[in-house]
């Protein structure tokens, strides 16, 4: 477990910049929020509170898309798994990272939510469950587009990545099917999208499914992985 | 002796998808490091020198053929914590150096106050004690070698892979790492080196291999690569410089170079001469001569 840890502790390390940028983000809205006269534009508040769940999801589906790429084209990926770990092991530490990463930003946007939300008629409680919803659906993004990135370009791993996600969306907007919610990154995130003073939370069960597809597509990722040529020619 | 390394009539090859003209990498590469040697692997760029150390520690997959690590099967995450690797243009995460070593020796499940006492010793031994507290990232290309040279032997290993190891150090460093190979033989370790710098496999290793397009085309001693088996060096007092082909006259002697198969005939004709044989040795080649005789046979000769 700790080159699991290690690799995850080194992957955000790696990513402090992007961290540190929208964790200022984040404080810079909370104390624009603050300063406001929050009970007279409370669209507002919600407007920038979905504008961060959103700046988070795609955070994490960059993680996911470019984590493996950045380490073989810097090459660093050689000396990493020339050591004795698992390529199941490497992709667990690189997920765990952006678990971190992920969970970083919504510790930060709890906080600054606990503070303004319940000026406007959100409870804490209930926007902390918006949270976890929101870290599951980002978690299950970054996942999927670092599966897709083992055998595609980080652009193209990003791309096929939103045409899973968003595949939902055009399912329940066009037919209006359950299926909708077999990907259920968008049905998850609709909570925040829709954020106001009568938002209900979504449903333990979606949040259970994000999770197993977590977990599914990490096996996955683990097992193609491992089966994959990591060093490129170089002769 | 036990093998360390093997590799058994492996394949690989690269590209081949529509786009890209399949390359041969290797091509029936068997061979065999055995246990306590210095193993010098050579070849011009392009042989597979790369891809057949980069199979060994499981980056890729063979398309055929057999190779074991250790005595274990190539890709085993447990057989490479006994093993140390230092990659060709060493790249390395920015952090200070004493950090970074301790990072890669905790990847292969070291931790504790013997990780910390270990990481201190190795930067001691690639001379980086004094910079231990500086970022890699400021590393000159030099230090950038050492410090991964230090990454590599963090955990102690069994077997030392190095992929062109001195290609960016200055003289003094070196000679620090042959040194410090040299000490690493005397322990017990086997050390498998890649290396254009043919003077210094010369002078470090046990056995060379030749790489030459995939395969490999000559494995010996060093010592008896070097040494001619089939042309002797003659020198001689007393005769003419002009009795012989080729021969040079210098300090009183006259020397020449022969077929060891006329041997007894050339000496005799010295004698017949009134002449007197000083000394008759196998021909020293350099390992130069040598690849070039492997990898380029015309050029060889000039």
């Amino acid at each position: 477990m700790k080159p699991v840890w290690l690799i995850a502790g080194n992957f955000l390390r790696e990513q402090r910049w992007p961290v540190v940028i929208l964790l200022g983000w984040v404080v810079f809205l909370t104390a624009a929020a603050g300063f406001s006269d929050l009970r007279r534009t409370p669209e507002d508040v919600f407007m920038l509170f979905q504008q961060v769940a959103v700046y988070i999801l795609v955070f994490s589906l960059f993680f996911g898309a470019s984590a493996i790429r950045n380490e073989l084209r810097t090459r660093r990926i050689l000396a990493v798994l020339s050591k004795g770990i698992s390529r199941r092991q490497y992709i667990a530490g690189l997920l765990l990272g952006i678990v971190l990463a992920i969970a970083i930003y919504c510790l930060a946007l709890g906080v600054a939510g606990a503070w303004v939300l319940p000026q406007v008629g959100v409870p804490a409680t209930r926007f902390g469950v918006l949270l976890v919803g929101l870290a599951v659906a980002s978690l299950l993004t970054a996942c999927l587009a670092l599966f897709f990135s083992i055998f595609l370009h980080p652009l193209l791993a990003t791309g096929a990545t939103l045409l899973i996600v968003g595949a939902p969306l055009l399912v329940e907007v066009v037919w209006s099917s359950p299926w909708a919610a077999l990907i259920p990154v968008y049905a998850i995130l609709q909570g925040f999208l829709n954020l106001s003073a009568r938002t209900t939370p979504q449903t333990a069960w979606l949040i259970l499914l994000a999770l197993g597809e977590t977990a599914l597509l990490w096996l996955a990722s683990g097992w193609l992985f491992s089966r994959s040529d990591v060093a490129l020619a170089v002769e | 002796m036990a093998a360390v390394l093997e590799f058994e009539g492996i394949r690989k090859q690269y590209g081949g998808w529509f786009t890209r003209r399949p390359v041969q990498a290797l091509d029936g590469f068997s061979l065999s490091v055995e246990a306590g040697e210095i193993f010098g692997f050579l070849g011009p760029n392009g042989a597979g020198k790369t891809t057949a150390i980069h199979l060994a520690l499981g980056f890729m997959r063979a398309d055929s053929g057999r190779g074991r690590l250790l005595g274990r099967p190539f890709g085993e995450a447990r057989t490479r914590r006994r093993v140390g690797f230092l990659a060709e243009n060493v790249a390395l995460y920015h952090r200070p150096a004493a950090k970074l070593v301790q990072f890669y020796g905790g990847l292969n499940g070291m931790g504790g106050a013997r990780l910390g006492r270990r990481a201190k010793e190795v930067l001691e031994l690639v001379n980086l004690a004094a910079d231990s507290q500086r970022n890699v990232g400021a590393y000159s290309r030099g230090m950038l070698q050492r410090i991964g040279l230090a990454q590599a032997l963090v955990n102690d290993p069994e077997l030392l892979i190095l992929d062109e190891p001195t290609s960016a150090l200055d003289p003094i460093a070196r000679v620090i790492i042959r040194e410090l190979l040299l000490r690493l033989k005397a322990e017990g370790k086997t050390v498998f080196l890649s290396s254009h710098l043919l003077s210094e496999v010369e002078l470090v290793c046990d056995r060379v291999g030749v790489m030459h397009r995939g395969r490999l085309a000559r494995l010996g001693r060093t010592a008896e690569l070097l040494h001619s088996r089939e042309q002797s060096q003659v020198v001689a007092r007393g005769i003419e410089g002009s009795a012989f082909p080729g021969a040079v006259a210098g300090d009183g002697v006259v020397s020449f170079t022969i077929a060891s198969i006329s041997q007894r005939e050339v000496l005799e004709r010295i004698w017949s001469l009134g002449g007197e044989v000083v000394s008759v040795n196998p021909l020293k080649r350099s390992l130069e001569q040598i690849f070039l005789e492997v990898t380029q046979p015309g050029r060889s000769d000039k």
